[in-house]
């Protein structure tokens, strides 16, 4: 087992870097705006140009661009400064990370408590009514954008702007430590909004799965030894089936602490998703660099996780 | 400026603004006259109801409060010496004092700021001497008068490579020495005494240079502090400021910005500035502070600024903001005219449009009102006859709203008839293209721009074209296609600009004079190169006076209409939102933005 975590934790590593090579080239490459321009403004001479680019060392070689930058990362832990406001990129993304924690892991915590018993009702009571009420009601919410039903829900439940204020709108963040109670009732409409379309897609996928694996040979032995019915739901149908939800999971869990851009947006939640969305506007590639390099971290340690998760969920899996 | 870049931010070679105060003689109290409409006023009125800065009172709010700002957009720099767009100068303008400023209601008539007169300029036109207040004092920690060295070296460090300011070469390039200025003195520049600031030019450009010290550039810098952060590259004195206007940046001790009075991408707060003297200053400054939320979805903020209280946006509103306002807000919504110009580039250079008749059939084809209304209708935009735009001197002399007659202006909404009898004009016997060429279409993606574009597209192809359509990121649509020259678009459907200051020239050189087309990052983005045109701004260029210059510039206006050098679309009025009890008083040199140094609470 150790030596299976070691060797993933190396094969982590050597995809970051691959990330972080993957992230320079193309923002350098391909055409997208030129950092030195957007940050002269208009009509500025070639000279003044060329100043800024020197400044921000952008006129040297891109080998030597990208060593500069692998050298400073990986042995100073160094992410570079903004182009624009000068601020170290390590402090920015510090400062942003926890509010995406806090909306990723609050929404994640409602969505896996919702979507799952919608699912396993739903696979157990197959065909009823109310497994059709559970899917037709996830279809919707899958179908509906977060950033329609984000402003919905702010005109009409946010304090300032809704119909029905009951809970803080937009731009009422506050971090944990600073007022908890505000951290909370300030997430309390993202975390539902962001939740329902995953907790929508996880009552489906833990339906699908669920029926499957009540109908393989192990559950019917189960049932033939005489266990009780809830016992061979949730010790053996339940725990095979949730693997799979498992995997996706994790990705999902990595890719949103990377940031949710439209979900930050909407809620004026100063998170990692606006960082980079702002970043990517201005050009501003070591903002650009370090989010993405965030990101990829995320959901490689997230698949580490579950995978480790799985020796102690399924009885199948072992690793040597 | 390239208005759909920035709010606003522009760049050009302007001489007339500051001119005006010095060539007519007249004292200080005349330049910087607060009543009344401003000279370059278009007298285009807001809607009834409607609220416009050209007709705000400046006077009798009532002092005191803190003013929340929902902004979507960040500041670009905080810095004097880069500042550069609409946002950046919100703040600017009540933290700092260049020389010259505008007051609200005027983008024609700049006021001394830090300066005690207007400009004296030498008879060669070769020298500008500026005399400044007494009693000017910086924030902490720096806490001392402002003398004119400080001046010098705000402007000095402008040719630092690590500040690059973007309009240093444009408007201080003629200084002795400034060609060969890297951030250490100009040997143009002296400062005989601790308050006089004397500009030595190698050339007759005095006009210029004057002009150009209403921007933020000439705001003092106190060089024994902000010296070792410009060591850096680039300089870290945005992140350490000291202000001289009415407002401050928070700050600690030491005088950091970052991370205190100003978050990126989160907040910023504006404190008074305790060494700020009333008596030195024309801004009455009522607020007791200003707090600027940055981010956030405009559609919520929007309603937010309508529905809340002592709050203003202070960016663009969404389109759908700005109607609601105007259904259901109507008395907190300020519309400004003099926004900036929309236009199509077309290739004058190469192609089927170097025919000029092709050019005035494309005109005539446009159905303008159909690209105004994605844009947000009447409310918002004035259909663009002509180049000159509303509230710069000269655009009645073009011909005001309605424009030059000609038959192919004379229909907003396009007619084919006239499209066709220019198409065999040029050659087309069937009214239709009928040339092998596929036109190179490179528009903007993202709303309005993209619907411009696809209209534009379509009226193409009803006049036989055919075209690669395609749509980029504006920054991409700029720097790669349409500002270098060497691509030949043949069609740009979504340029824009607007002029730094009040003076045509500021809105006509840059874009159409055929000196100014460069490899990259060019602003002429049709490539109009005509010697008529070239000939006539050589000689409008150093003209005096607002009138003789105004006539000037509008005789080339009507000569680009006559060319069919581009093919206007919108004269923009922008939109702002304010809660219903805010005193809010809008810049007309700014499109329109909420100015701090004049808003009050109700």
């Amino acid at each position: 087992m150790t030596g299976y975590v070691v060797r993933r934790v190396l094969w982590g590593a050597l995809l970051l870097i691959l990330v972080s090579a993957l992230t320079f080239v193309l923002f350098r490459i391909l055409p997208t705006a030129d950092p030195a321009r957007l940050r002269a403004g208009h009509n500025t001479s070639p000279k003044v140009i060329a100043e800024i680019r020197a400044g921000l060392g952008l006129n040297k070689p891109l080998l030597t661009q990208f060593w500069l930058y692998m050298k400073g990362l990986f042995l100073h832990g160094d992410l570079g400064y903004s182009y624009y406001s000068g601020a170290s990129v390590k402090s920015l993304i510090f400062d942003r990370l926890p509010a995406t924690l806090s909306l990723t892991v609050g929404s994640a915590v409602i969505w896996m408590a919702i979507g799952l018993p919608i699912g396993i009702v739903s696979a157990l009571r197959r065909r009823s009514r109310t497994d059709r009420t559970a899917m037709g009601a996830a279809l919707l919410f899958i179908s509906a954008p977060e950033y329609w039903l984000g402003l919905i829900v702010l005109y009409l439940f946010a304090a300032d702007i809704g119909q029905i204020k009951v809970f803080p709108g937009a731009g009422s963040y506050a971090g944990m430590t600073a007022d908890p109670q505000k951290w909370v009732t300030s997430l309390i409409l993202p975390w539902l909004v962001l939740a329902a379309g995953f907790a929508a897609v996880y009552a489906r996928l833990m339906r699908g799965s669920l029926i499957e694996t009540m109908g393989a040979d192990y559950i019917r032995t189960a049932r033939a030894k005489g266990l009780p019915e809830r016992q061979v739901v949730l010790r053996h149908g339940v725990r095979a089936a949730i693997t799979p939800i498992l995997t996706i999971f994790a990705l999902d869990v990595g890719v949103l602490l990377g940031g949710a851009v439209l979900i930050e947006t909407v809620f004026d939640i100063p998170g990692i998703g606006r960082l980079n969305y702002d970043a990517i506007t201005h050009a501003d590639f070591p903002i650009i660099q370090g989010t993405v390099l965030l990101a990829a971290l995320f959901i490689i340690v997230a698949n580490i996780a579950v995978d480790i998760a799985y020796a102690y969920l399924d009885p199948r899996v072992r690793y040597s | 400026m390239l208005k759909s870049i920035h709010r606003s931010a522009s760049l050009a070679l302007v001489g007339g603004a500051l001119l005006l105060c010095v060539s007519l003689a007249l004292g200080l109290s005349a330049c910087g006259s607060s009543s009344g409409a401003a000279p370059g006023s278009s007298g285009i009125k807001a809607p009834p109801g409607v609220q416009t800065p050209v007709a705000e009172s400046q006077t009798g709010g009532v002092r005191g409060g803190t003013l929340t700002v929902l902004n979507h957009q960040d500041f670009e720099h905080l810095d004097p010496g880069q500042a550069y767009s609409s946002v950046d100068y919100e703040a600017m303008y009540a933290t700092q004092r260049p020389l010259y400023s505008y007051k609200p209601n005027t983008f024609a008539t700049p006021t001394p700021d830090l300066a005690s007169g207007p400009p004296e300029i030498s008879s060669d036109r070769k020298t500008v001497t500026v005399h400044i207040r007494s009693g000017v004092r910086f924030s902490p920690p720096v806490n001392r008068e402002v003398t004119s060295a400080d001046v010098a070296y705000a402007i000095e460090r402008g040719a630092n490579e690590s500040v690059a300011n973007p309009y240093f070469a444009s408007y201080f390039g003629s200084l002795e020495g400034a060609s060969k200025a890297t951030g250490g003195a100009i040997p143009g520049i002296a400062t005989p005494d601790s308050h006089t600031i004397v500009f030595h030019l190698v050339e007759p450009k005095a006009q210029i240079l004057a002009s150009a010290l209403v921007l933020p550039l000439s705001a003092p810098v106190p060089a024994e502090y902000a010296r070792k952060y410009d060591a850096h590259k680039p300089t870290e004195y945005g992140n350490y400021l000291v202000a001289t206007g009415p407002y401050m940046f928070k700050s600690n001790g030491a005088g950091r910005v970052l991370g205190i009075g100003y978050e990126p991408g989160k907040s910023a707060t504006l404190v008074r500035n305790p060494s700020w003297s009333a008596a030195t200053d024309y801004r009455p400054a009522y607020l007791n502070q200003i707090d600027i939320q940055i981010g956030g979805d405009p559609n919520v903020i929007g309603r937010q600024v309508l529905e809340g209280s002592h709050t203003v946006q202070n960016d663009t509103p969404a389109q759908a903001i700005v109607q609601l306002a105007y259904e259901q807000h109507r008395s907190q919504l300020e519309i400004s005219p003099g926004a900036g110009t929309n236009y199509i580039a077309v290739n004058n250079h190469r192609g089927p449009f170097a025919n000029v008749n092709v050019r005035r059939a494309f005109w005539a084809a446009l159905d303008r009102v159909a690209m105004n209304k994605a844009r947000g209708g009447e409310l918002v935009t004035n259909v663009m006859t002509h180049f000159i735009y509303p509230e710069i001197p000269g655009f009645e002399q073009a011909g005001g709203l309605k424009g030059p007659q000609v038959d192919y202006n004379a229909y907003p909404s396009g007619n084919a008839q006239i499209a066709a009898k220019y198409m065999r004009l040029a050659g087309y016997s069937g009214g239709r293209y009928t040339g092998g060429a596929t036109l190179q279409v490179v528009g903007a993606t993202g709303s309005p721009e993209a619907e411009d574009a696809e209209i534009v597209n379509q009226t193409l192809r009803n006049l036989g074209f055919k075209t690669k359509f395609s749509l980029v990121d504006k920054s991409v649509m700029y720097s790669k296609f349409c500002g270098t020259p060497a691509e030949e678009i043949d069609v740009c459907p979504n340029v824009g600009w607007a002029a730094d200051f009040g003076d045509p020239q500021g809105v006509l050189d840059v874009t159409f004079n055929g000196k100014h087309i460069e490899p990259t990052g060019n602003n002429n983005w049709g490539q109009v190169n005509d010697p008529t045109i070239n000939r006539k701004m050589e000689a409008a260029e150093p003209l005096v006076g607002t009138q003789a210059r105004a006539a000037a510039w509008a005789a080339i206006d009507r000569e680009l209409v006559t060319q069919a050098a581009a093919i206007p679309f919108a004269f923009d009025k922008e939109p702002n939102i304010e809660a219903h009890d805010v005193a809010g008083v809008g810049d007309v040199w700014n499109i329109g933005s909420w100015d701090y140094g004049f808003t009050s609470l109700k």
